[in-house]
């Protein structure tokens, strides 16, 4: 007997995306992840664009990782035309990323992903019996915004980040603000840590997954030019297409990817498996604490993953800003670029993974070709074997359990729908 | 609280087409205020908040995003159905925003080569339009995205019974109250100040850039030409202005017809 078990749109999630799943027996026939986000073409439309205003319209991919799109994308022309910057604006690009994963991980782990572990339908509901925790989550998330606002000038699509550096330095006020700002909130990120370990709902899978993530250099962070892998190997960011293969299929907008023909996980808990090392702090000593529910076999570790990110970037945007005021902010001129045709690309780790963004221009500096992949395209395929996993797992369970571990399993990806609908192929 | 106290508050809900999901997210960061606003209203759904959803009468409907598919098209007329007073918020709602910037200059067909490899319009898109392409839009609130404080503006005008408030003057004029320099005159930028709806408090100008026009033209006011004009003056090639002029306003006709297609590559 052939059953199919249909989630029409998943909810709690960014964009528009279902589950199919079709059981034959106690055989799991076929699983797909629909997404139906309408396409926006974005690879295609920013074609003859000159390179200045290219991070203003690339970083409309994404809401929620704008200030990820916006650098990836400014890294990738940087790259493409040999433009180096100063320390003072790698820090404050540092401050920014890790404003947004802040603000990011806040509402996913609290708002979006909680309700799921303590039993409401959504944080409002949640709100009713757990006031002061919505209110504190609420806090940190703003606390995530304030820097974002600070340095890019303003929570959704700033412009303040330009080619080469930022165009208005934030004020030493300002800077110190967001220093009395993560202290005011450490704790409530500490909770969220506490909450998740505490509360955990059951999932029965066991799950073999490959991860990668950016080596973000000597300090725990989102920006890198290096793949690490877990079986091992290393890869320089410009050989990404080497690595991520993908292809196009027709019940999906996303493309699906591959590494080696085998499914991969990016995103907070691939992060924290592979740079593990480079967690300070109270991050590190929650690492160790909670570090027996942090497993490679099982999705749900991606939230607690994001939990122990969210203490660690409370208190290193703290560390950033007493580094800042340490030197000194300097006023520093945005350096002139010298146009070329050539080809460029950046990488950042955004709150789901590593995005990358590659753009090649003609010798007038306009964007002849351009590819982007976003973290939860690269996931797809990860999910999907997840769900595989979970319905085979739970092949004589009722319907309503089933479909409920799919969408934890969906939620705990934290994807981002919209980002993931435009994926190119570039053209051989 | 009690079921009548729930009947006295207007049923609303939150919708999103095609875009970024960002001015849900902007609802989602009024913070300070996010659970006593919410409170005030029957939320029947808000797809990016909660598992709740209801498939019922709304006296007030939010909807973000293009219509760029037939399912978009299909959600949408479905909610004008149900709804007493629909509200186009943000850009993608109101006019389309970037993913609309090549509308009549690249083919559907030639953007799916270009992304997917294939010809084949295997998703059924076709060009995005805002929401009031199809379906009577009762009020609009631009920007990409919407301005948070705008968007609890417009929420509690509404809760009183009053249309929101939306400017109907340039960005310029936010320029000159804050006392910034004229970016064009002055600094000799590309800036679209002069054809864009204030409301953004001259933003970017404040922090030393051009406007690149993410509030969308003002509607019926847009003079595309004695922009092209003005930016012509200062040294800038056509094709360099047209793609910025078309950034957020592809499918505004004054700005569409500047937009032939031997004209669409962008360098200075």
């Amino acid at each position: 007997m052939t059953k199919t078990l249909i989630i029409d749109e998943l909810t709690r999630v960014e964009g528009h995306g279902g589950i199919t799943v079709i059981i034959d027996g106690e055989r799991v026939k076929d699983v797909k992840m629909n997404i139906f986000e309408g396409p926006r073409f974005f690879e295609s439309i920013i074609k003859t664009v000159y390179y200045d205003k290219v991070p203003d319209i690339m970083r409309r991919i994404c809401a929620i990782c704008t200030a990820s799109h916006s650098l990836a994308s400014i890294r990738a022309i940087e790259h493409a035309f040999n433009l180096q910057v100063s320390d003072q604006t790698q820090i404050l690009r540092d401050l920014l990323i890790h404003g947004e994963t802040i603000e990011s991980h806040a509402l996913h782990v609290f708002l979006l992903a909680l309700p799921d572990y303590l039993g409401y339908p959504d944080a409002l509901k949640m709100a009713s019996e757990h006031f002061n925790t919505v209110k504190a989550a609420l806090e940190l998330k703003k606390a995530g915004n304030i820097i974002h606002n600070i340095l890019s000038g303003r929570e959704v699509h700033g412009m303040n980040e330009r080619v080469g550096g930022f165009s208005k330095l934030p004020s030493e006020r300002k800077l110190e603000n967001i220093r009395e700002e993560m202290l005011k909130v450490k704790r409530t990120a500490e909770l969220s840590v506490e909450m998740l370990a505490q509360t955990e709902p059951p999932l029965n899978i066991n799950s073999k997954n490959i991860f990668m993530a950016l080596n973000p250099g000597e300090k725990y962070g989102f920006i890198g030019d290096e793949i690490l892998i877990s079986d091992g190997s290393a890869h320089h960011i410009n050989d990404y297409l080497k690595i991520v293969k993908e292809h196009t299929v027709n019940y999906s907008t996303a493309k699906i990817s591959t590494y080696k023909n085998q499914p991969f996980m990016v995103g907070a808990l691939a992060r924290i498996l592979l740079n593990r090392n480079k967690l300070e702090g109270t991050a590190k000593s929650m690492f160790k604490k909670y570090h027996t529910l942090i497993r490679e076999v099982n999705p749900l570790s991606n939230n607690l993953a994001q939990a122990i990110e969210l203490v660690h970037s409370v208190e290193r945007a703290a560390s950033l800003v007493d580094e800042l005021l340490g030197r000194g902010l300097r006023e520093e001129r945005l350096p002139s670029v010298n146009i070329k045709d050539a080809r460029g690309v950046g990488a950042v780790e955004a709150p789901r993974g590593i995005l990358y963004h590659d753009y090649t221009f003609d010798k007038s500096g306009c964007i002849v070709q351009c590819n982007v992949i976003t973290p939860t395209a690269q996931n797809i395929a990860n999910i999907e074997k997840n769900y595989r996993e979970v319905v085979e797992a739970l092949i004589h369970e009722e319907d309503d359990k089933i479909k409920f571990n799919l969408e934890l399993i969906s939620r705990a990806y934290d994807p981002c729908i919209s980002c993931s609908t435009h994926v190119i192929r570039v053209k051989n | 609280m009690t079921e009548t106290e729930n009947n006295l508050k207007p049923r609303i809900g939150v919708f999103s087409l095609t875009g970024c999901a960002g001015d849900q997210l902007m609802i989602l960061n009024l913070e300070d205020t996010l659970i006593e606003l919410l409170s005030k209203f029957d939320i029947k759904s808000f797809q990016e908040a909660s598992s709740y959803s209801e498939n019922t009468n709304l006296d007030i409907a939010f909807v973000e995003g293009s219509v760029s598919t037939e399912h978009d098209l299909k959600t949408l007329k479905n909610i004008r159905e149900k709804s007493s007073l629909l509200i186009a918020i943000g850009d993608c709602a109101v006019n389309g925003c970037v993913q609309a910037m090549r509308n009549k200059q690249t083919s559907i067909a030639e953007r799916m080569i270009d992304v997917y490899g294939v010809e084949d319009n295997i998703y059924k898109t076709f060009e995005p339009k805002g929401v009031g392409e199809y379906v009577k839009v009762d009020f609009e609130i631009p920007g990409c995205p919407i301005e948070k404080e705008e968007a609890l503006n417009a929420l509690i005008s509404l809760l009183n019974g009053d249309a929101p408030l939306i400017p109907d003057y340039p960005v310029c004029v936010e320029c000159k109250l804050n006392g910034y320099p004229c970016v064009i005159i002055e600094e000799g930028k590309p800036c679209l100040g002069p054809i864009i709806t204030a409301g953004c408090d001259a933003r970017c100008p404040g922090l030393g850039l051009d406007c690149v026009g993410c509030r969308g033209p003002i509607k019926g006011e847009t003079n595309a030409k004695a922009e092209l004009e003005a930016l012509r003056k200062r040294g800038y090639a056509d094709k360099y202005i047209i793609n910025r002029l078309r950034f957020f306003a592809g499918n505004f006709d004054d700005i569409q017809i500047l937009g032939v297609k031997e004209n669409s590559k962008g360098d200075k």
